[in-house]
């Protein structure tokens, strides 16, 4: 398993795709709270915990892996990854650990770029900012919700194979169907995997007035969400001729 | 056991029977020729054996483990597809770097591949720009990654020059000298009888013939000889008394189930003189096509 994980991310690494997204990622959140920080007074611990979960490596890792997964098909390159990995549940684990891993990676970068940078920028301005522990706090949750996306994100590209509606049905329901699903019935919106159980694990509302899952429930949510992907594309990809 | 053994394997996509009750075997340091019209189920044979699709009925086995039973596949058992794919953005080098990971094969074989498919000095381009050529030169080194003792080339030919031809049947006979079993489908099949020992030929998913080279291009009919003689007819009817079955291609006899010593020897007794007396080999084209009904 370990070997078949060193190949996956190494696979991660050696694509220009990867750099690409830490690139973007890290400008477009460095972006983002530099310009509220500058622009907006009156920051309580509330405010400022909010923006640090402006880490845009969330979204970007959950479209990476299914961009990886879906690619596979993409680039006729599943029949050489199960010719080197002919378990092929074996073979999705490791993608799903690997993506797991690069999201939390993405969003270490990216969160303690934009923690150093926001907490520059408010502490001369004068503006409340948050200590060691709350940042860490703030940290964990940011990563916990990249490596469930990211695995999540692996579960649909290898549900769906086809790139391009992966990525934009995937897009729909986490900007569209799931935000307006928790704003009119919290109670169910909640529960979902790209909104609703990953606010949880932030603790953090924008969508809706709604009471949240509690980080530790939300936390097995999106747990329940991956392991469901995980079944379902194991056996999906068990069953699946490569002709 | 053999290497390779396909028994009684069965492959159907909904209503279509791509494979129907296909048996042979592989054997070590020898080049088996799969050969077979297009659509007949070769790749899908060959797909069954590496556990890319999954049989129907019967098996396809290593040595009596499949595919997916063995511990480390890639050490041996050794695959290039026809439609061997790689992700364009990633260069050869980095490609075969995943492969050695996954297979856990020291580092240093990713060079001595490349060196051996002779496309090292393209190893940091990515595979994007590769011709088509270099990509089977590429899956070929990916094939070659864990010094296998199986080889399984589908359409190995495929894109290649013909240099590049000359160097695949070059590699596949070192292949096979070195003790390891070649099993390698074609259309090409001229290219094939010059590189194969074996043949199995499939047509419709079923089984056509099989048997050593010279067992397959002998036919049912056994040797044939050609002769010309100063008095053919005399010499035809007397081979044809003596149960010869005698075809004619203008002044040249065709004699069928004979040797040229058995004809030599009819003339002999006859006293006809020999003008010219030769084997004749039948083409693997002419065997194929007998074989498989014509069907292309």
């Amino acid at each position: 398993m370990s070997a078949l994980l060193r190949a996956e991310l190494l696979k991660l690494r050696t694509t220009r795709t990867f750099v690409t997204l830490v690139i973007v990622t890290l400008a477009l959140s460095l972006l983002v709270v530099g310009l509220s920080t500058m622009l907006t007074e009156g920051f309580t611990e509330d405010s400022v915990r909010e923006l640090f979960t402006f880490d845009f490596s969330s979204l970007f890792i959950l479209l990476l892996g299914v961009v990886g997964m879906a690619g596979e098909w993409r680039h006729r390159t599943i029949t050489s990854s199960v010719l080197a990995a002919p378990d092929r549940v074996r073979l999705l684990a490791a993608k799903l650990i690997s993506y797991a891993v690069a999201g939390t990676v993405l969003s270490l970068i990216v969160t303690a770029a934009l923690m150093v940078l926001g907490t520059l920028i408010l502490s001369s301005r004068g503006e409340t900012t948050l200590g060691l522990a709350d940042l860490a706090d703030v940290l964990w949750r940011n990563l916990v919700v990249a490596a469930l996306l990211g695995a999540f994100g692996v579960c649909i590209g290898g549900l769906l194979r086809n790139q391009i509606v992966a990525i934009v049905g995937l897009l729909i329901f986490a900007f569209v169907l799931e935000p307006t699903l928790l704003a009119l019935e919290p109670e169910v919106g909640r529960f979902g995997p790209t909104v609703g159980a990953p606010n949880g694990i932030i603790g953090i509302n924008p969508v809706s007035e709604g009471d949240l899952l509690a980080p530790g429930i939300a936390f097995v949510v999106m747990l329940g969400w991956v392991g469901l992907g995980f079944a379902a594309t194991a056996a999906a990809l068990r069953r699946r001729d490569l002709v | 056991m053999a290497p390779v053994e396909i028994r009684d394997l069965h492959k159907r996509f909904g209503s279509v029977n791509a494979v129907s009750g296909l048996s042979f075997d592989v054997e070590p340091g020898r080049v088996t020729g799969f050969l077979g019209p297009n659509g007949a189920g070769k790749s899908t044979t060959l797909r069954a054996l590496l556990g890319l699709v999954r049989p129907t009925e019967g098996t396809a086995t290593f040595g009596g483990r499949r595919y997916d039973e063995l511990d480390r596949p890639s050490k041996q058992v050794g695959a290039v597809l026809e439609d061997a794919s790689f992700h364009p953005g990633r260069t050869a080098r980095n490609h075969l770097r995943v492969l050695a990971e996954a297979g856990e094969h020291p580092p240093a074989r990713v060079d001595e591949v490349l060196s051996a498919v002779g496309i090292s000095d393209a190893a940091d381009r990515r595979v994007k720009g590769y011709s088509m050529g270099m990509r089977q030169r590429l899956a070929i080194a990916a094939a070659l990654l864990g010094d296998p003792e199986v080889l399984i080339l589908d359409e190995p030919t495929n894109g290649l020059d013909p240099p590049g031809i000359a160097w695949m049947r070059g590699l596949v006979r070192e292949q096979a000298a070195g003790g390891r079993a070649v099993l390698i489908s074609s259309h090409l099949l001229a290219e094939v009888a010059q590189s194969v020992d074996d043949v199995v030929i499939i047509s419709g998913g079923e089984l056509r013939g099989r048997g050593t080279l010279d067992q397959v291009l002998g036919g049912d009919d056994g040797p044939a000889t050609e002769v010309r003689a100063q008095d053919p007819d005399g010499l035809a009817a007397s081979l044809e008394h003596r149960g010869h079955r005698v075809e004619r291609e203008g002044p040249l006899l065709i004699v069928l189930g004979a040797s040229p010593e058995e004809v030599g020897a009819v003339a002999s007794e006859e006293k006809v003189t020999i003008l010219g007396l030769a084997p004749r080999a039948r083409s693997l084209e002419a065997a194929f096509f007998a074989l498989t009904g014509g069907e292309t």
